[in-house]
């Protein structure tokens, strides 16, 4: 083996010795199941309350880890329960090393009606760990903005039975704090189970 | 308004709907049965017994399968109520349509040649199975589920796929008529039992799958508690377990008359 070779391993085997494993680099985009951003998305920095009442400073609060992250409500009657099952499914299934790495955070796009008592429990119901955040219709509007989102908006005149219009897409946040490629309705848990350990092991943004 | 039941991406409600494709399919199925009596019966013939209602209680279980609500929380929500509808399609409605229909109706049907040659060939055990089966396994295939049963006229293929298959599977076990040459008894009941393991492959999968099978399924509207893996294992423990039950329940009732007939001679003749 020549010198040169020799030293250029240097730094490899010094970062297998430091962190245990070799990283992974970022998949390719044809090896995901979802649909990649040709200009990946920053992560928003917004506080917006739990369900328990605490501010939760979302960038800083999802640092480091894969972050699912959805806009919906829980009158939805389709797109936000399938969302939101299917994930938890997957997470449930997947190695702790995997499952430990990635939060799931949901914004309300309707806080008339989602109260913290009924997002909380609506949420644990598919899973305790899953985050629900509430905020003005008007602000979390400004964040899908930001993310290129359509503003939520209201149909329907009766204030118990309206539905409300948002979009279906989940955004995954990896750990350099970008989303590089989204979910829209119509991902099965195949399709998370593929993809999340990749998210989770990818190397995105590592020098 | 739907004319047959299918998948629909609205929320389930409880509302009643009318299909009145399946009341035709009703109403087909019963009228031609009484003009059959009335235009065809014969004079001094064997008598109806209680053929007729056997008939009805078929047709009843047809319109069961078919119809609100069963109809559409199979075509759309429920894989579990899927496959209530192919056990009620192919083990339950053609056993008692088959039953219910009387010695001479069934000779008149089959008295054009051709009608014949096709009542022969699928009496056939070899057939009947092949045939039986292959529109079993081609029917649970997920790309037949998911892309049919969004559309009536792919789900109604479906459901009368399934009637026509547990038409044919029956035929060589309850088709009564001696010009067909039916299987003796012991050969009928070896029949019955070869046809418990084939579902057993779908069956499997249903039950053992990490995740959902079925797209439609998998991303339905909620209607129940239960999650789609838990109502893919419920729909594989039904094909396995009810399916199972009704052909050893079937094959028991055999295996008796068989035994009757080796006593009273007669009897095994029919």
């Amino acid at each position: 083996m020549k010198l040169s070779t020799r030293l250029s391993t240097v730094p490899l085997l010094a970062a297998i010795a430091t962190t245990g494993c070799i990283p992974d680099v970022p998949p390719r985009p044809e090896e995901l199941r979802g649909a990649s951003y040709s200009d990946p998305l920053e992560k928003p920095d917004f506080t917006l309350t739990t369900t328990d009442g605490d501010p939760f400073d979302f960038r800083a609060e999802t640092d480091g880890f894969v972050t699912l992250l959805f806009f919906g409500y829980t009158y939805c009657p389709d797109v936000c329960p399938i969302h939101m099952a299917n994930i938890a499914a997957v997470l449930r299934k997947l190695p702790p090393d995997v499952s430990r790495e990635v939060k799931v955070v949901m914004v309300t796009t309707d806080p008339d009606r989602d109260t913290p008592e009924r997002f909380g429990h609506w949420l644990a119901n598919f899973d305790p760990t899953f985050v629900g955040l509430i905020g003005s219709l008007d602000e979390v509007n400004e964040i899908q903005s930001r993310l290129r989102l359509p503003p939520a908006s209201r149909y329907g005149e009766d204030d118990n039975t309206y539905t409300v219009g948002h979009s279906a897409r989940v955004i995954a946040f990896t750990a350099d704090n970008r989303a590089h490629v989204g979910y829209p309705f119509g991902t099965r848990q195949n399709d998370w189970a593929h993809d999340l350990p990749l998210l989770v092991k990818s190397n995105w943004g590592a020098p | 308004m739907n004319w047959w039941c299918a998948a629909q991406d609205t929320a389930w409600s409880w509302t009643w709907q009318p299909y009145p494709g399946v009341w035709l399919m009703v109403a087909v199925l019963i009228g031609a049965r009484l003009l059959a009596v009335k235009y065809w019966a014969p004079q001094t013939g064997e008598a109806e017994g209680g053929r007729a209602a056997v008939y009805v209680l078929g047709v009843v279980v047809l319109w069961i399968a078919a119809d609100w609500p069963i109809g559409p929380l199979g075509a759309g929500y429920l894989l579990s109520v899927h496959t209530v509808q192919y056990v009620l399609f192919a083990f339950v409605a053609p056993p008692l349509l088959i039953s219910g229909i009387p010695r001479w109706l069934l000779r008149r049907m089959i008295r054009p040649r051709w009608a014949f040659k096709i009542a022969w060939v699928l009496s056939r055990p070899l057939v009947a199975f092949l045939c039986f089966n292959v529109v079993l396994l081609a029917t649970h295939m997920p790309s037949v589920v998911d892309g049919l049963t969004a559309s009536q006229l792919g789900s109604f293929a479906v459901d009368m796929s399934w009637l026509i298959a547990g038409l044919v599977f029956w035929w060589p076990i309850l088709g009564p008529l001696p010009e067909l040459k039916p299987m003796p008894y012991p050969g009928r009941i070896v029949y019955l039992i070869a046809n418990v393991f084939i579902p057993t492959v779908p069956a499997a999968f249903l039950t053992y799958a990490r995740y959902p099978i079925y797209a439609l399924y998998e991303l339905a509207p909620p209607m129940s508690g239960l999650s789609a893996v838990e109502d893919q294992q419920i729909a594989g423990m039904i094909m396995k377990i009810v399916g199972g039950f009704i052909v050893f329940g079937i094959a028991s009732v055999l295996f008796f008359r068989w035994a009757g007939s080796e006593e009273t001679p007669e009897a095994g003749r029919e």
